[in-house]
């Protein structure tokens, strides 16, 4: 799903300076937070073996915090650490957690799903101009063709809900959007041929469920694709399998993903996945005027019943 | 292996015109699991039953399929069979081969085909099925009566006179509802006070009734034998254990002129009031939207002259939490507002009538005021304008009801006999006056009634028009009243003194929202809806409600007394039992697997979905997962399908059940 649109643009560099200062101002809150016993552990990003790179990591010692950064390879959505499918995580106690735009509306649908209570973690959140895209050296600048798909199109560059704010937003380049294009050709394609171009897709998955690995919302005890009687989905990668669970995912975060697009980041045959979820998330916009994770909300429309919901579809 | 055995039922003919069951017998044989079969001509006949009982015996069967009609229809009668065979009853199956195939195909080939599949489903379900055991849930032996009309307290007083508790909640300051504003009541004349005021003494003194007037239902938790109930008590600024009921107040409260609801605002009230003089309770209430102290602190009086100091302004609502096991829903009418066009509604109006712009112009209620000796003329009956003595007086039937195109097509059912009634109340009243009825036709049906009707016609002289009234004005001091004879084909002009209207019944404003907390269902024009409309007609769908009187439907006071006392013994049949069983299919939570994101707390109809925490043996809180409360669970089966992990199941209807099922297709 390369765009071969890419070439034809201008070479544009972002600056992003002011991931310095979030840097800086994430190591002193996040000690300020551990010496104050505020919280017990703090979840962020440290430095990765390959210079230029960033990984995870969960503090609990104040002088730890130095470790943290945030740089353009802060891709991973750190919200998984804060739900149910890490327990070990969350048993060290009251977290503070470092998130860009997209990873807090994540939490918010966690916070909705009785994953955690708001008031239980410190949210640091971060002004984000953009993250790199999968594949990138790390290291490499942030510009028009490092910059990760979502991110070109980000409407939450600062986290508005978060305890606190850091880092400073740089000017922003206009960039033109990507996804957007792809959703527009799905789109004008006649159901038959989307079907062939989602059968394409699939059958190249391997079933490494890395998707699964790292979505926020997918922190159930036990998958039911995984189960054995009755089996729902045929675990193997087998293309009535990989549709069936392709399609299971789709409607299991329809409502509820917010757009953090971890899963195709992750996925190591290039399947365009956020695309899927993003038409299920246009399609409850279009429906239920809902988005999801733009607030902690108990019910969200496909648990809830209302009289007015647009009922024509039942004939 | 499974021994099974299938019982294909040829319902007369209504399954073997369509399917050829005994190829269906010789295909059932054929499947996995399936140890006998056969078919017989009416399997729930007392024959066909046997037929099944010694079939368990002989064959050794360990569950059954019948394949027949609608499990809603014959389920718990098989599954008796089942169960006096020996077998747990939840080993038996109903395949649904009637309504669900003979009766929606023609082809008899194709049909026998599918009922084979709906077979071979069923069988595969039975195979997979477990021994359930009934769920038995304690009963609070105490009764909820929602409106203090004819109809609640007759319901009330049944029970209480029974032995039971009865907690009667009304919405309005006084129980008697509106048959305690009627003149007198057909077919036999007589005073509706009269007989009314003493049933309403007999609550207020009973021993084992509480009663809560000037009350709301706030909310409604729990399920059969166990609701839990709160009331909200509105403030009515007098101290009921105080007051005296002596009066002076309302003689004293300076505002005299408010309109009084109860004479259909023919009269007036003061802010401080007892709706009617035989109120029960005898305790006034202070009306604070139209009380000087309340609006600008500057008045007082009724405090001041109160000897056992009983008015309180400060009073508060107040929440009262009531536990009871059943509840009576009798909430009455009103009637159909003729100058209201809600928006939005299918509810049209009737704006050529004039009702609430000529003042000559009335509903039946209202003329009901004017004919009673404790109304606002003391029976006499006057022209609202100038109160004069009206000379002729025309009536019209059908106001709103079995009009279609002005939204709502049903008989209101009472106009008739109330019409007829008026005529002769008139007449006896107004010597000389002449009464005109327009009516579509005279529905008379009922004991004595048809008599009444035709008294008015042939001995009390009033005058009949077949036909539709198109309009009504004002004209000088006369009501000028269009319409047609239908029966000489002519149109009609009627100079009238007094028009009155007998407009629809409709249920009681709110009856909706009431319905919603007791999770009860209405029909289109908010009439609460029976169980089964002849076999079950005074119980709600929902176990443990009870319906009496107009809030079902239009009723006359006789029916309105009849399904009372029926609902009474719908209470008491069910308070006879200490404890009552319910059907186990319900959900249960796997809790290793739930991750506890409560999706199927949100979804459930039934609040029976709770948290649980799983704490380990130290007690130190592991993880929150759902539990599925038994006794409110009603097995819909809508957190099944919602729980994104599966961790819900349905018993009798489990994942692996319902796959099998598929699968086999």
């Amino acid at each position: 799903m390369n765009n071969s649109t890419e070439k034809a643009e201008q070479a544009v560099t972002i600056d992003i300076s002011g991931y310095d200062v979030a840097t800086a101002e994430i190591r002193s809150e996040a000690k300020r937070l551990l010496t104050e016993k505020i919280v017990d552990a703090v979840v962020g990003y440290q430095a990765g073996r390959r210079k230029g790179s960033a990984v995870p990591v969960i503090i609990t010692d104040p002088a730890q915090a130095e470790k943290l950064l945030f740089s353009p390879a802060c891709v991973n959505n750190l919200s998984i650490y804060l739900t149910k499918a890490k327990k070990e995580i969350r048993a060290k106690g009251k977290l503070a957690v470092v998130a860009k735009g997209c990873d807090l509306r994540a939490l918010a649908g966690l916070v909705g799903e009785s994953q955690f209570k708001r008031e239980e973690v410190v949210i640091i959140g971060v002004s984000c101009a953009g993250v790199h895209r999968a594949g990138i050296q790390p290291g490499e600048p942030l510009t028009n063709s490092t910059i990760a798909k979502k991110c070109r199109e980000c409407s939450v560059h600062i986290p508005d809900e978060a305890d606190l704010v850091v880092g400073k937003l740089p000017p922003l380049p206009d960039l033109p959007p990507k996804e957007k294009e792809l959703m527009e050709k799905l789109d004008a394609m006649t159901p038959a041929l989307r079907w062939e171009f989602w059968k394409e897709q699939f059958t190249r998955c391997i079933r490494c469920l890395a998707c699964r690995q790292v979505c926020p919302f997918c922190y159930c005890e036990q998958c039911l694709c995984d189960r054995g009687r009755p089996q729902a989905v045929d675990t193997s990668p087998r293309p009535s399998g990989n549709m069936g669970w392709h399609i299971v995912r789709a409607m299991h975060l329809a409502g509820r993903c917010a757009g953090c697009a971890e899963c195709e980041r992750v996925c190591p045959m290039d399947i365009p996945l956020n695309l899927l979820n993003r038409k299920m998330a246009e399609e409850l916009k279009e429906l239920y005027h809902y988005e999801a994770g733009m607030k902690p909300v108990e019910k969200g429309p496909l648990t809830s019943y209302d009289e007015k919901d647009d009922q024509s579809f039942i004939k | 292996m499974s021994r099974i055995g299938v019982f294909i039922c040829h319902c007369g003919e209504n399954i073997s015109r369509t399917v050829d069951v005994e190829q269906v017998a010789q295909a059932a044989r054929q499947m996995t699991g399936v140890a006998y079969a056969c078919d017989y001509k009416y399997m729930c006949s007392d024959p066909g039953q046997t037929l099944l009982k010694k079939a368990v015996a002989e064959h050794k069967l360990e569950g059954i399929v019948v394949a027949a009609c609608s499990p809603r229809m014959h389920e718990k009668t098989f599954r008796n069979a089942a169960q006096a065979a020996g077998l747990n009853p939840f080993l038996c199956e109903m395949a649904n081969i009637r309504e669900h195939c003979s009766w929606v195909h023609d082809d008899r080939a194709e049909a026998t085909t599918k009922a084979t599949d709906i077979v071979r489903m069923l069988v595969e379900r039975v195979r997979k099925n477990k021994k359930l055991v009934p769920i038995t849930v304690p009963v609070t032996k105490r009764a909820l009566v929602i409106g203090g009309g004819i109809a609640g307290i007759q319901a009330a007083l049944d029970i209480a006179d029974c032995g039971h508790q009865v907690v009667l909640v009304e919405r309005e300051p006084s129980i008697g509802g509106h048959m305690a504003m009627l003149s007198e009541t057909f077919p036999t004349l007589d005073c509706s006070q009269c007989i009314m005021t003493p049933r309403m003494v007999d609550v207020i003194n009973h021993p084992r009734i509480t009663l809560h007037t000037y009350s709301e239902i706030e909310c409604v938790d729990g399920y059969i034998g166990n609701f839990s109930i709160t009331i909200k008590k509105k403030a009515r600024s007098v101290d009921m254990a105080k007051c005296t009921g002596c009066g002076v107040c309302m003689e004293k409260c300076p505002q005299k002129k408010i309109p009084n609801e109860f004479d259909k605002n023919l009269g007036f009230r003061p802010a401080i009031y007892v709706p009617f003089p035989q109120a029960v309770p005898n305790t006034p209430v202070i009306d604070r939207e139209h009380c000087t102290k309340f609006i600008n602190g500057k008045c007082g009086v009724c405090q001041k002259v109160c000897g056992p100091g009983a008015v309180d302004y400060e009073q508060q609502d107040q929440l009262v939490v009531e536990q009871v096991g059943a509840i009576v829903v009798a909430t009455g009418f009103k009637l159909y507002d003729i100058t209201e066009k809600p928006k939005g509604s299918a509810i049209k109006g009737y704006g050529e009538f004039g009702h609430g712009k000529i003042p000559d112009v009335i509903d039946g209620l209202t003329f009901e005021r004017l004919a009673s000796a404790s109304g606002p003329t003391g029976g006499k009956i006057v022209r609202p304008s100038d109160g004069k003595e009206p000379k002729q007086v025309v009536f019209v039937q059908c106001v709103g009801s079995r009009a279609r195109e002005k939204g709502i097509s049903y008989c209101s059912k009472v106009c008739c006999m109330y019409t007829a009634k008026h005529t002769m109340l008139y007449k006896h009243k107004v010597h000389d006056g002449q009464a005109y009825v327009f009516f579509m036709d005279a529905r008379t049906p009922g004991k004595s009634y048809d008599e009444f009707w035709r008294r008015a016609i042939e001995e009390e002289e009033a005058v009949y028009v077949r036909g539709m009234v198109s309009r009504v004005y004002q004209k000088g001091d006369k009501v000028v009243v269009m319409g047609s004879d239908i029966a000489v084909g002519v149109q009609v002009e009627i100079e009238a003194d007094l028009v009155v209207l007998a407009t629809a019944i409709q249920p009681r404003d709110g009856a909706d929202t009431l319905a919603q907390k007791l999770g009860i269902s209405y029909d289109k024009y908010n009439f609460y809806s029976e169980a089964h409309a002849k076999l079950r007609p005074v119980e709600c769908a929902t176990a443990g409600i009870y319906l009496a009187g107009a809030c079902q439907g239009p009723k006359d006071i006789p029916d309105t007394v009849a399904q009372a006392s029926a609902a009474a013994a719908k209470v008491m049949t069910l308070f006879s039992k200490d404890q009552l069983e319910r059907e186990p299919i319900v959900a249960r939570v796997n809790e290793k697997f739930c991750v506890g994101c409560l999706a199927c707390k949100k979804v459930c109809a039934y609040g029976a979905v709770e948290e649980k925490e799983i704490r380990d043996r130290q007690g130190n809180l592991i993880r929150v997962v759902a539990y599925v409360n038994p006794g409110l669970c009603s097995g819909c089966g809508t957190c099944q399908a919602t729980c994104p992990s599966k961790s819900v199941e349905l018993d009798g209807y489990t994942d692996e059940q319902v796959m099998a099922m598929l699968d086999t297709l």
